[in-house]
């Protein structure tokens, strides 16, 4: 790609994948995954954000997310997924980005609007922990990236990414929006999905 | 276990405290009837020796309460006669936990008159009674840390032992028993309602029969040394379609199955006369403990009877040993012997079954059922016990626990039951002689019963081994009253045992026959007799009717099957639900319309172990499992089955639950089951097994914990049948309007695939047997086919590969009225239109008489858009691999091409939208398992041709849809080239046709109007056309449509909220309106009913537009928006009304972009 002129998708893409970077960990943190000393504080966008200090944290986070860079350029991610799992491995809840980058738009990036509407993602997720539920004990966490399509190309970014079998929830889940915003060509939402009420238990042992 | 004892003694502390202190607290409110100083340093203790600590101070506390105890005994103790007879409560010392009716205080004064001891702080040393009424969960669940071991005992055994003037057994007054029988606290709302508390009187009685049963068992064991009389059980776990109906025999057996297991003991009778020292050998004498192992195990308490012999933890084949001496796993798998070795007859059979109901002969059931059966086929070796009660046990150890399978009618006499412990049978029966099993035996007796029956009549419903139905109607000339006297006389002298026989016009008046017929007898009851003889029978006495149904019917005074017919139907329905209530109000009418079946078929195959499963680790327990599978895999193969779904049930000691009375037993368990289910149906040891181990990994279980574990296999196919390949698919309903001239076309297509293999350029098209789904591919070798044919028939320059063969695959060409017109009709458009070229147009005009409708068919067919249609499908299929967007594309000035596909779609209404995405579905469906043989790429490619043409042709002429929001991603580009002016130049008359046809597609409508940039594409928003404002939208413009209609209103909300839409014009968001105008509510009326109305219909279209609007791009909003308007609902009747019309849209909208739906 041509680094000095690059397109806006492209563009986009990269302030999405930074962007991305810091609203998970935001969300990691927010959740109380790990203690807050795990954290220190940054800024980002001229907010107070979180950083994972340990180095095999940050680094899944960066790498999951600067992975997804070639895809979302390209329009192919659909959604990048947070999910958080009980000690059964079922989905107790999942912090959902719905990503739209429009492919057909041409003209120069905003970036400064994109960031200052990114932004209030970052601020609405500081005080987001009211609609969140608790963690069950022996909960764990990973990052899954939807695609609208499987990869052509068997590329060295393509297989990074391997097909997950996650336990999915029988009813449609409850959906708590977060956070919504336009700003072409990006649109971006994030919201929280919660098993439905009439969900089946399992049988925990 | 270990990691428990911890917590154990925690709660222990915490909770013995927590009764000190609430025991203080009682004590210090209450009237005593002595009196009391409180204060200790009043005390006669010397006030100069202050308290070292508290211990010291309790210590000085409890010494002195029990003086002035004894000082208060003495004085009101009626013991003291001077006999020197002591109390009844001598020596029993009780603490009163709680609340008790009655008081701790009278409870006291009966200990103090009755020479007992009462203490009022807990210490395991003093006391020796616990008594309590109630005890939290928390205690409950913690019983044994709470009690201490001590017995829990309800106030109530005071009372009674005061009553009865001597010491009952506490054991009937246990706590704990009642607790784990009802389990739950009681709720509520069962306090408030009358039902309520009768139900609870009825939970009473019988627990309260149990626990004294329980008494009794617990008693023996004090006296004598601990009986390790073994009991198994063995559920059998092949499901048979009248799983209740092959279980319940005479009646006794009956209860014997269905409410306890089926007790068994390798200490049998063939054991040494002297053996009651030994204690027997289950399976292995190298598990045997002497007699003074026995005598621990005897003093130890239960807890720790795990570690016996016996167990899954010493015995390596346990498994098999187990199976080997189970009974109910006999009865359980003589079916299966029996199915083998009758299965040419029952075959016969299956060919005359067409015809039975053919004459109207009036129905004559025999029901055949051995006497006695277990014991009869032994003591026939026997004659000098013919008249001698007898019983078949594992065991006669006369302490044992083990329970009587079957006995004699002698037996009966004295009152012993199938069920019954060996102990009181014993009791009742002092000189009962209790053979062990034969199994040999049974099996020969019951294949020589069978054979008589089948020998006398073809219609034989196998029940049981030693229990059948006979449909002897076509016999209708012979009396069935004969043939059952000679049957019965045939087995007499075959097996030399006696069979009883009842005979009526259907299942159920047989089997009640055959009650009163017994023992060996004989009962009719003709149809003019059945309302007498059911009137006054029993309920209990039908079928179907247990203890449990039988109590609730007495406690609504009903008893016998006269009384029952008293109650309504409906009535029956709503105590006992719609399945029941119509088994009741059939059956006490003599009603049963269930069939002589004779081959019923095998739903699943498993094996359960619940009892004597102990494990230390979890090798054992993967041992245990690995020998399950091996079980299970040789039961499948026996059967000859294979199955698809495993599951794993296991049975887990309930948390606090003791060790059950029964020796070895499951005792109180909470059970757990998962299951798997594999693709390929399997009876191999190898994949069980390791399914089996992964399932139980996903269990999370202490393997110490585990009392029982089950493997089931369902989903069960027969191994022969699986040979042939499948039968049953999931593209049924695809073919199924498929009349058999078109399944016979469908193979002839097949054949001519198979045919032209060759030339299509794909791999292998050879019907595999290994393909996993025959119909999935039968079906895409049809569509397949299609496209054979017509790029066989199209001349068309693209197609290269089969101009040589294109007279002999026209010849293949099946007549017109072979075709399924509902396939046809299903297919994609072009594919129509070119079978219709083939047809020379027929196949339109067929279709169109087919659906009577008027079409415009082949007149219009130009000779160009056929043509360019087949270009389309034969490149399509031609060129994998290639760029198929690119031949796909439509352009925009091609309005022939355009003209032709409208056309088409006129004469076709049905198909758009809706055939066109199930289409897409089935398709993509047909062509997965195709995906196998083919190669990947190509299949791909051409999946996503058809697809593209497929919806290319369905939405060319919407062609002023922007986006199609459910598909977003596998819409070609090129739809958005099309023009809405090509549709313009269409004939009127096809127009219409087109917009009917797509009524769900708004912008169709839009043609003559100014498109606008967002249109919803919701089936919803036809009723938006259908109201108020169908031309326009009210979000467009700028300022909004909406905003100058509102302002113009009459009604006053309205107004308020264009007037704050115009003010807040930096967002224009409608949450932050209805924000706005919350502190307006209150003031606006909203009594008259025309404005009612128009502010109704007019707020409920602006939101469903809005949620249009925004469904895609801002859910936030929307959320927002109905939180707001959620909030104003309980000031404005108008918004709840609005709030309410909306929200289904909003949901659906939702569910239909994010797969859920908002948590409002």
């Amino acid at each position: 790609m041509d680094r000095k002129n690059p397109s806006p998708q492209g563009e986009t893409a990269r302030v999405v994948v930074e962007f991305l970077e810091v609203a998970i960990t935001s969300i990691v943190f927010l959740k109380g995954f790990y203690p807050p000393g795990a954290f220190e504080r940054r800024r980002y966008m001229n907010v107070v954000v979180h950083k994972a200090r340990h180095p095999q944290l940050s680094n899944y986070i960066h790498s999951a997310t600067s992975d997804l860079l070639p895809f979302i350029e390209k329009g192919l991610v659909e959604r990048v997924t947070v999910i958080f799992y009980d000690k059964e491995h079922v989905p107790v809840e999942r912090f959902v980005f719905k990503l739209n980058l429009n492919q057909s738009y041409s003209s120069k990036v905003e970036e400064n609007s994109l960031e200052f509407a990114l932004r209030a993602f970052l601020i609405k997720l500081t005080v987001a922990k009211p609609v969140t539920k608790p963690l069950p004990s022996g909960s764990s966490w990973e990052i899954t990236a939807y695609f609208r399509a499987l990869a052509q190309d068997d590329s060295k970014e393509a297989r990074l990414w391997i097909p997950t079998d996650t336990k999915q929830w029988l009813q449609p889940p409850h959906i708590t929006p977060i956070k919504s915003m336009s700003s072409e060509p990006l649109k971006v939402q994030l919201y929280l999905e919660h098993p439905s009420p009439s969900e089946p238990k399992v049988q925990t042992g | 276990m270990a990691f428990e004892y911890p917590s154990h003694s925690t709660t222990a502390t915490s909770s013995s405290a927590s009764g000190n202190a609430k025991k203080r607290k009682t004590r210090s409110d209450s009237s005593s009837p002595f009196p009391r100083v409180r204060n200790p340093r009043n005390s006669h203790r010397p006030k100069n020796s202050p308290f070292a600590d508290f211990g010291s101070y309790m210590v000085d506390k409890n010494k002195k309460l029990r003086e002035q105890f004894d000082s208060a005994a003495s004085t009101s103790s009626i013991q003291d006669s001077g006999d020197g007879k002591k109390g009844i409560f001598h020596g029993v010392s009780i603490f009163v936990d709680g609340f008790t009716v009655p008081s701790s205080q009278e409870l006291k004064a009966y200990m103090l008159k009755h020479g007992g001891r009462f203490e009022n702080y807990f210490s395991t040393h003093t006391v020796t009674h616990i008594i309590c009424s109630h005890l939290p969960d928390s205690k409950m669940r913690n019983f044994r840390a709470f009690s201490r071991g001590l017995p829990v005992v309800k106030p109530a055994w005071v009372l009674d032992c005061v009553a009865a003037n001597k010491l009952l057994s506490w054991v009937p007054y246990q706590l704990h028993e009642l607790v784990n029988k009802t389990t739950k606290q009681q709720k509520l709302s069962a306090f408030f309602s009358h039902k309520g508390i009768l139900s609870l009187k009825n939970v009473e009685t019988p627990v309260k029969q149990n626990l004294k049963a329980d008494a009794e068992c617990l008693l023996s064991k004090d006296e004598g040394p601990r009986d390790t009389v073994l009991s198994v059980e063995d559920q059998v776990s092949e499901c048979r379609e009248q799983g209740s109906d092959d279980n319940d025999k005479t009646c006794e057996e009956k209860s014997s199955e269905a409410k306890f297991t089926d007790l068994e003991d390798e200490h049998s009778v063939v054991r040494a006369s002297d053996s009651s020292l030994h204690t027997p050998s289950y399976m292995d004498n190298s598990s045997c403990i002497d007699h003074k192992n026995r005598k621990e195990a005897s003093d130890i308490k239960c807890a720790r009877a795990s570690n016996q012999s016996h167990s899954t933890l010493m015995d390596p084949n346990f498994v098999e040993n187990y199976f080997r001496n189970s009974r109910l796993h006999f009865i359980g798998t003589w079916r299966n012997r029996y199915r083998k070795r009758f299965s040419n007859m029952l075959s016969e059979v299956k060919g005359s079954k067409a015809n039975i109901n053919s004459g109207m002969q009036k129905p004559a059931i025999i029901h055949m059922d051995m006497d006695c059966f277990f014991v009869s086929v032994i003591v026939r070796n026997y004659p000098e016990l013919i008249d001698k009660p007898v019983a078949v046990c594992h065991s006669d150890n006369p302490k044992g626990t083990a329970e009587i399978s079957s006995a004699n009618y002698p037996a009966r006499d004295y009152g012993v039951r199938a069920g019954m412990f060996v102990r009181d049978a014993k009791a009742r029966c002092p000189h009962l002689v209790i053979v062990p099993y034969d199994f040999e035996a049974y099996e020969e007796v019951a294949d020589q019963f069978y054979t008589i029956l089948h020998n006398h009549c073809n219609k034989v419903q196998a029940l049981s081994c030693d229990e059948a139905f006979l449909d002897v109607t076509e016999r209708g000339n012979d009396n069935p009253e004969q043939i059952a006297s000679m049957i019965r006389k045939e087995i007499a002298e075959t097996t030399r045992c006696t069979a009883s026989s009842g005979i009526a016009e259907n299942l159920l008046l047989a089997r009640l026959a055959t009650r009163s017929a017994k023992p060996n007898g004989q009962c009719f009851i003709p149809s003019e007799k059945v309302d007498d003889y059911l009137y006054g029978l029993p309920v209990m006495a039908l079928p179907g009717i247990g203890h449990a149904l039988g109590e609730k019917l007495k406690s609504r005074q009903v008893e016998t099957c006269g009384q029952l017919r008293m109650v309504s139907k409906e009535a029956l329905h709503m105590d006992f639900g719609t399945k029941i209530g119509d088994m009741l109000w059939n059956y006490c009418r003599g009603i049963d319309d269930r069939m002589v079946e004779v081959v019923q078929e095998t739903k699943s195959i498993g094996a359960d172990v619940n009892w004597g499963v102990r494990f230390d680790d979890i090798t054992d327990c993967q041992n245990f499992l690995m020998n399950l599978c091996k079980e299970v895999s040789l039961r499948l193969q026996g059967c000859g089955m294979q199955g698809r779904t495993i599951t794993l049930k296991v049975k887990k000691r309930k948390k606090g639950a003791e060790e059950p009375i029964k020796f070895m037993g499951c005792g109180d368990c909470e059970t757990m089951s998962r299951s798997m289910t594999i693709p390929v149906p399997t009876d191999n040891i190898v994949p069980l097994q390791r399914i089996t181990k992964q399932i139980f990994a996903s269990l999370h279980i202490d393997v110490k914990e585990i009392r029982g574990i089950g493997l089931q296999i369902s989903k069960l196919e027969s191994v022969d049948i699986r040979r042939q390949g499948h039968e049953e698919n999931t593209l049924e309903s695809w073919l199924t309007s498929s009349s058999e001239k078109v399944k016979a076309q469908h193979k002839k297509i097949s054949s001519s695939v198979k045919q032209y293999t060759g030339e299509v350029s794909s791999a292998d098209a050879e019907p595999q047997p290994k393909c996993i789904n025959c119909g999935n591919q039968q079906a895409c070798e049809h569509s397949k086919s299609i496209y054979i044919k017509e790029t066989g028939s199209c001349p068309s320059d693209v197609n290269q590969c089969s101009t040589r063969s294109h007279e002999n695959r026209t010849s293949a060409l099946p007549p017109l009225c072979h075709l399924d017109i509902d396939v046809i009709k299903s297919l994609p458009q072009e594919i129509i239109s070119e079978m219709n070229d083939m047809y020379k147009g027929e196949l339109c005009l067929f279709m169109e008489k087919c659906e009577e409708k008027d079409g415009r068919g082949d007149a219009h067919l130009s000779a160009k858009s056929p043509a360019e249609n087949d270009t389309i499908s034969a490149s399509s299929y031609q060129q994998v691999g290639c760029d198929t967007s690119e031949n796909m594309t439509v352009g925009p000035s091609d309005s022939g091409k355009l003209d032709s596909s409208a056309r088409n779609k006129g004469k076709q209404p049905l198909c758009y939208p809706a055939v066109c995405m199930s289409n897409l579905a089935n398709e993509s469906k047909a062509f997965n398992p195709e995906a196998k043989e083919f190669t990947t790429e190509m299949s791909m490619a051409r999946t996503s041709c058809k697809v593209q043409s497929a919806y290319a042709s369905c939405s060319k002429s919407d062609d002023l849809l922007i986006r199609a929001p459910t598909l977003i991603d596998l819409m070609p580009s090129s739809l958005t080239q099309a023009d809405a002016s090509v549709l313009e130049q269409l004939p009127e008359d096809l127009k219409v046709d087109i917009i009917e046809s797509l009524p769900a597609h708004r912008a169709v409508n839009s043609v003559g109007n100014a498109p606008h940039g967002f249109v919803g594409a919701f089936p919803n928003s036809v009723e938006v056309q259908n109201s108020e404002y169908p031309e326009s939208h009210l979000w467009s413009g700028s300022p909004p449509k909406w905003v100058e209609m509102f302002q113009t209103s009459n009604c006053l909300i309205l107004n308020i909220i264009a007037e704050m839409y115009t003010k807040s014009r930096a967002n224009g968001l409608l949450s932050s309106i209805f924000q706005s105008i919350f502190s307006f509510l209150p003031s606006t009326s909203e009594s008259w009913s025309e404005e009612w109305d128009e502010a109704l219909s007019s707020l409920c279209e602006l939101l469903k537009q809005y949620v249009n609007l925004k469904i895609e791009s801002d859910i936030e909003e929307l959320y927002n928006c109905f939180c707001v308007l959620k909030r104003c609902c309980s000031m404005s009747n108008l918004l709840l009304e609005v709030y309410n019309n909306v929200l289904p849209l909003l949901q659906a909208s939702v569910s239909e972009n994010y797969g859920g739906t908002l948590k409002l």
